[in-house]
């Protein structure tokens, strides 16, 4: 591979700098023929930019003058101004600093991304490559040592339009699961440095795919959550989920909403009341076997912990985690727990930690995962399971917000060991897991043909790891479930599943942990867990 | 030439000293950044990579740290280079490894000839004991620079990303472990170093062979060098990982960091897309749904 690479970011055609094809990507036992990489249609390579690798999350519309490609390298040169600026970001700028001086090339990180390895280890995805597009612009235009000596201190690249579009899709092709920071020898953050491009390209100009910034956050703030869901059609939901409950149980619940002094204030992803009722469903079910005080809220933003921020504006960010914990203020509940959502839990219980303040701080209104709740359910007996329910092969997935970046590895595990005879380990496992594939918001970007690049290259590594787990009992005759505490995380594997088709020929289903729990419950009078596909 | 010399000497050192210090203030000094920790955090008890958030109610409950952790994390890190050695698939742990031990032997060889200096301890069995440290250093530090840049230049995956400074960084190391290497097959009892070192500190010309004298100058210039560059990777460590993904301190009511927080939060916001409103503080920024409602009114 030669220098060429980082000229060809800022080659001025339509190009892309690759054309993938399935041949080239990382092989997968099991995973049989695939559907050959379909390259985009005329009418939108003539209409956006998909100079990168012929797939965009974003749909960039192609400026029409050259007065609006030198606006746009303006305007990003503002804001990465800004984001050297302690008062502008003084969330993340002594990391970004650190992680754009120190670098020293020694390429350590790179085996440890999945998109990288999964793509057949194409150089644009290796985790080193965008960082250092940003660190050679950084050092032409920020730096003394770049000004004078160029490119004998690596500022040689030529920053135009074109360089910088393809800055930013290189970005959406990074799931921050920060697996190349665990092996960074300087403990330097590649994945910080690409959820800083995409934070200077929306809080400077406003660029974010729509599912994440559009329909994501700014839907969420005004109807109340980035599904669309109005908190009356959230107690519609709510009414459905009952029935839902009582058609699988033969239990009658009444889920609790808006009740005030509760000890708990739990808060779902919303996706997963419309994508996956079961789910909220078990959480119901469980709670009220094992007698805890909760509610849910109807108010807007009370009822969808999400917080697409968390991969891509602080501002945003800032603002979710704001109106959740005024939420549980008002309502008087002693803390507030997230229910089986990744990011959510990242953002709200570690991140946020630092946003919130005073009388909204964490020791004020604490804020936890569901997952050591869990855990306690079982540890304490509060529930009569019965694990011979769950003898089947489970695996889990490790959703790379609670695991690497929070730390919740064992309460999970603890669970699955107690209730799921079958239970086995992907490897690797725990904080050195690989990522889905759908984190940062990919899991829910349709847009475009991004989900191509999703299934064949994001969620690759996972496949793998999944069929490597349950390769001793491929058999479609025994069903399989792949436990994965996450809305993105199912979201992004039941994609992947559903393209490589492994229901259908290896009968491998996914879900929560919850429903395992459920599933387990001795006295319910049938399995809750219905192995169909959705 | 000869007052030159020494004036360098000492100049080196003390700016040495002085921009790292600049250097590591600023570092210190950036503001509090928002949680960004990364498991397994060192100083927390649970070997797998567990944190506090494990528990129930952590929010109430006490914490359990080992600070000692922490301090052999990093001592594996700056003395074996642990991440290097595990992750590394470029094979150049060896001579990273060789390298740096050059360099901490090199230093440690220069302290002990202070030390000889200062104590009187010459042709004792001190000097031997300095020597090994020294040959040790020269021996290990030539052998690392070389081998990587053999490894930069010879694997496409290391030199795509290796720059011009790179390759400098490393023959400028090789130049100083070569020229000490080349002074002590002349000076195998190292009695050259140490009439250099006598005249510096006691600001007498000192009158060495040639190879001694560019080992030393060169020595000397990367001393002022060093700490403008990204070289000073060895302090910004104590920030990244202390400091960044080892921070995982909780946020309470009233806390230093409470104060902090609530001070930048106070900062004023001049990002430019459509959903923020420029010149609001932080405070107010996120009090408001969306910027261009607040634009349009």
């Amino acid at each position: 591979m030669s220098k060429k690479i980082f000229k060809e970011m800022s080659r001025l055609d339509d190009q892309p700098l690759i054309s993938l094809t399935v041949d080239e990507l990382m092989t997968v036992p099991h995973l049989g023929k695939e559907e050959p990489m379909v390259s985009p249609p005329e009418k939108w390579t003539n209409n956006y930019e998909f100079c990168f690798d012929e797939h965009t999350p974003l749909g960039l519309p192609k400026p029409e003058s050259r007065e609006e490609e030198d606006e746009f390298v303006k305007k990003f040169l503002s804001g990465l101004q800004k984001l050297l600026d302690p008062r502008n970001n003084w969330t993340f700028l002594q990391i970004l600093r650190l992680s754009l001086d120190y670098c020293m090339h020694c390429q350590t990180c790179s085996d440890a991304c999945h998109v990288y390895l999964g793509s057949g280890q194409q150089e644009i995805y290796r985790p080193t490559f965008r960082a250092e597009v940003l660190r050679k612009i950084y050092k032409k235009f920020f730096t003394p040592e770049g000004r004078l000596l160029g490119g004998f201190v690596g500022a040689d690249l030529e920053v135009n339009y074109k360089t910088l579009v393809r800055l930013l899709e290189s970005a959406y092709r990074c799931t921050l699961c920060r697996r190349c920071a665990l092996m960074c020898p300087v403990g330097l953050d590649n994945g910080l440095i690409a959820r800083e491009i995409r934070k200077l390209f929306s809080q400077e100009m406003g660029i974010a795919p729509p599912e994440i910034h559009e329909k994501g956050c700014v839907t969420q703030l005004k109807v109340g959550s980035s599904t669309g869901m109005n908190p009356l059609a959230f107690k519609d939901t709510i009414e459905f989920i009952e029935d839902d409950i009582f058609e699988r149980t033969e239990r009658k619940i009444k889920l609790p909403v808006d009740k005030k002094g509760a000890d708990i204030l739990l808060i779902h992803n919303a996706g997963e009341y419309l994508a996956w009722p079961e789910n909220p469903g078990a959480f119901a079910v469980l709670f009220d076997a094992a007698g805890i005080n909760y509610t849910l809220s109807s108010e807007a933003v009370g009822y969808d912990a999400v917080n697409y921020g968390a991969w891509y504006d602080d501002v945003e960010l800032a603002r979710i985690v704001l109106r959740h914990t005024l939420i549980a203020r008002d309502l008087g509940v002693k803390k507030i727990v997230i229910g089986e959502c990744g990011h959510a839990t990242k953002a709200y219980v570690v991140v946020a930690d630092r946003v919130l303040t005073g009388e909204l701080s964490s020791s004020e209104i604490p804020r936890e995962s569901c997952l050591p709740l869990l855990w306690e359910i079982v540890r304490r007996g509060a529930v009569k399971f019965d694990p011979a329910r769950n003898n089947f092969p489970v695996t889990l997935h490790d959703p790379c917000n609670m695991v690497r970046l929070m730390g919740l590895v064992e309460p999970q595990r603890r669970v699955l060991r107690k209730l799921c005879p079958q239970f086995r380990e992907m490897n690797p496992h725990g904080v050195h897991n690989y990522c889905c594939g759908g984190g940062s918001g990919f899991a829910v970007i349709q847009s475009f043909n991004f989900p191509q690049w999703r299934n064949k290259v994001g969620t690759r590594m996972k496949m793998k790891q999944i069929l490597s787990a349950f390769g001793d009992v491929l058999d479609p005759a025994v069903p399989k479930y792949v436990a994965a505490p996450c809305s993105n995380c199912k979201g992004a594997i039941r994609d992947a599943l559903a393209h490589y088709a492994l229901w259908t020929r290896y009968q491998i289903l996914y879900g929560g942990i919850v429903e395992l729990m459920v599933n387990a419950m001795a006295d319910l009078p049938r399995p809750f867990i219905e192995w169909e596909f959705h | 030439m000869g007052l030159f010399l020494v004036l360098l000497g000492w100049f080196s050192v003390l700016i040495f000293v002085v921009a790292a210090a600049y250097k590591i203030v600023r570092l210190a000094a950036q503001p509090l950044h928002l949680r960004w920790e990364l498991y397994p955090v060192a100083h927390e008890p649970n070997h797998y990579g567990g944190s506090y958030m494990e528990e129930v109610d952590y929010a109430s409950k006490p914490r359990h740290t080992v600070l000692l952790n922490e301090l052999k994390e990093l001592l594996a890190e700056v003395f074996y280079l642990k991440r290097v050695r595990e992750y590394n698939r470029f094979g150049i742990w060896p001579f990273a490894l060789a390298m740096h031990w050059g360099i901490y032997f090199f230093f440690f060889w220069l302290f002990l000839l202070l030390i000889e200096e200062v104590f009187d301890l010459y042709f004792t069995s001190f000097s031997l004991f300095a020597n090994i440290f020294g040959v040790g250093s020269f021996f290990l530090g030539a052998l690392g620079a070389l081998g990587l840049i053999i490894k930069r230049a010879g694997s496409a995956g290391l030199k795509l990303y290796t720059t011009p400074v790179d390759y400098f960084n490393l023959f400028f190391l090789l130049s100083i472990f070569g020229t000490a290497l080349l002074s002590w097959i002349n000076d195998p009892r190292l009695i050259f170093p140490r009439v250099y070192i006598d005249g510096v500190l006691f600001l007498q010309a000192p009158d060495v062979p040639l190879p001694v004298l560019l080992n030393f100058l060169l020595f000397e210039l990367f001393l002022i060098y060093m700490p403008f560059t990204k070289l000073l990777h060895y302090a910004a460590k104590f920030f990244t990982f202390h400091k960044v993904l080892w921070d995982d301190g909780l946020n309470t009511k009233g806390s230093p960091i409470d104060k902090k927080i609530t001070a930048q939060l106070a900062y004023r916001v001049t990002w430019a897309a459509p959903h923020i409103v420029p010149g609001k503080t932080w405070a107010e920024q996120v009090q408001i749904a969306d910027g261009r409602e607040v634009q349009n009114e």
